[in-house]
């Protein structure tokens, strides 16, 4: 990996994350800090990204380096600590009973992967598909459960869904650019993710045979 | 350029926008005026419009308060200035005021609008020196905008149409 990506690129692209993805547009734009679960889960997603070789710490932190490499490595993992936090607050609904159901999901979710253990190819896949389903969930499905219907029809199902689940379903209305935001800034964060320095296997034998063949 | 040159300026990119992150965090700002006004006050080179701040206060002496509070607006777009906040302040308390009864949506927005310009004020404490006024004081100004929002038996008075706007 080039100085360039890590100290430069990775982390003002982290940054970036951190910044969009605590931003709320409302009636006016608020930036939410993230919350103390989603820094759990930042960790919980850090680590599972070391055990499965996403990210080599030995890449970014080692007594080998300067010490200028090791506060450029350090740099690295603090941003993506916290656009990790940042991406679960983004995910996660703000109120209701999805709030919860999210919230324990990617709790089990990150401690059942872990004990899985996956390799890097596997773990970027389950990840773009686990976040990316997370993000269809709340920024179309639920978005258009809680927008204000405009024909008969769908007030009759939006009133009866909102009987049937007690009010608890239905989130606060999203504005428009929410979802386009949040899909730019979740597209960011697994490009981050791809980008981190990886740990290199050690060569197994069926490895070494093979390149000695060819 | 070398690699320690590389990261040093990596190092110095990300934490000044680190920085700016934290400041849009701590200081939640809504327009882009905001945001400017905000680094330039954050670096000392934040100044009022004054032009406008002197027509905001020429509105204000005539009793013109929804002109005077458009000038004070424009002349601190960024919401950094506590002199200008106090004006604006006192512009919704002297428009809100009544002899039978006081504005209660426009005594809110003035205790908004004090309550900013302590908060921008160094250590809370402002102070202007204007004849025109007979509150000086943002504290003063408060005290009197949350005693107009608060029902208690003097607002059955009937002594209270003697009162003097301040």
């Amino acid at each position: 990996m080039t100085a360039a990506r890590e100290a430069i690129v990775l982390p003002l692209l982290f940054l970036t994350v951190a910044l969009f993805a605590g931003m709320r547009i409302e009636q006016r734009v608020v930036f939410d800090p993230p919350s103390l679960f989603a820094l759990v889960l930042g960790i919980l997603l850090v680590r599972l990204l070391i055990q499965s070789g996403t990210l080599g710490p030995e890449r970014l932190l080692s007594a080998q380096r300067g010490e200028l490499a090791n506060v450029s490595g350090v740099v690295v993992f603090l941003t993506l600590w916290a656009a990790a936090a940042q991406i679960f607050a983004m995910l996660i609904p703000e109120d209701g009973l999805p709030r919860l159901i999210f919230s324990v999901f990617f709790l089990i979710l990150l401690l059942n992967t872990a004990a899985a253990g996956p390799d890097r190819r596997r773990l970027l896949q389950s990840l773009a598909v686990t976040l990316g389903s997370v993000f269809v969930l709340k920024f179309v499905v639920l978005a258009a459960l809680s927008e204000p219907g405009t024909g008969w029809l769908k007030r009759v199902l939006q009133a009866m869904v909102e009987g049937i689940t007690l009010g608890t379903l239905t989130q606060r209305v999203l504005h428009p650019a929410s979802g386009y935001i949040a899909l730019f800034t979740l597209g960011l964060f697994l490009l981050g993710v791809f980008l981190l320095p990886f740990h290199e296997p050690p060569a197994t034998s069926t490895d070494l045979v093979r390149g000695v063949r060819l | 350029m070398s690699e320690t040159t590389t990261r040093a300026v990596g190092v110095a990119l990300s934490a000044g926008y680190a920085l700016m992150i934290g400041w849009l965090y701590a200081r939640q700002p809504q327009t882009i005026a905001q945001f400017t006004g905000g680094l330039s006050d954050a670096v000392g080179a934040y100044h009022i419009d004054q032009q406008s701040f002197d027509d905001g206060l020429a509105f204000f002496r005539r009793d013109q308060f929804v002109e005077a509070r458009a000038a004070f607006a424009r002349a601190d777009p960024a919401v950094r200035d506590a002199r200008t906040q106090f004006y604006i302040a006192y512009s919704f308390y002297r428009q809100g005021w009544g002899r039978f009864y006081e504005d209660d949506a426009l005594y809110r927005e003035g205790l908004d609008a004090v309550n900013r310009a302590i908060a921008l004020a160094p250590q809370g404490r402002l102070v202007v020196d204007d004849p025109d006024l007979h509150l000086h004081t943002a504290d003063e100004l408060k005290a009197t905008l949350e005693a107009g929002l608060r029902i208690d038996a003097s607002d059955f008075s009937p002594a209270r149409v003697l009162r003097e706007r301040k």
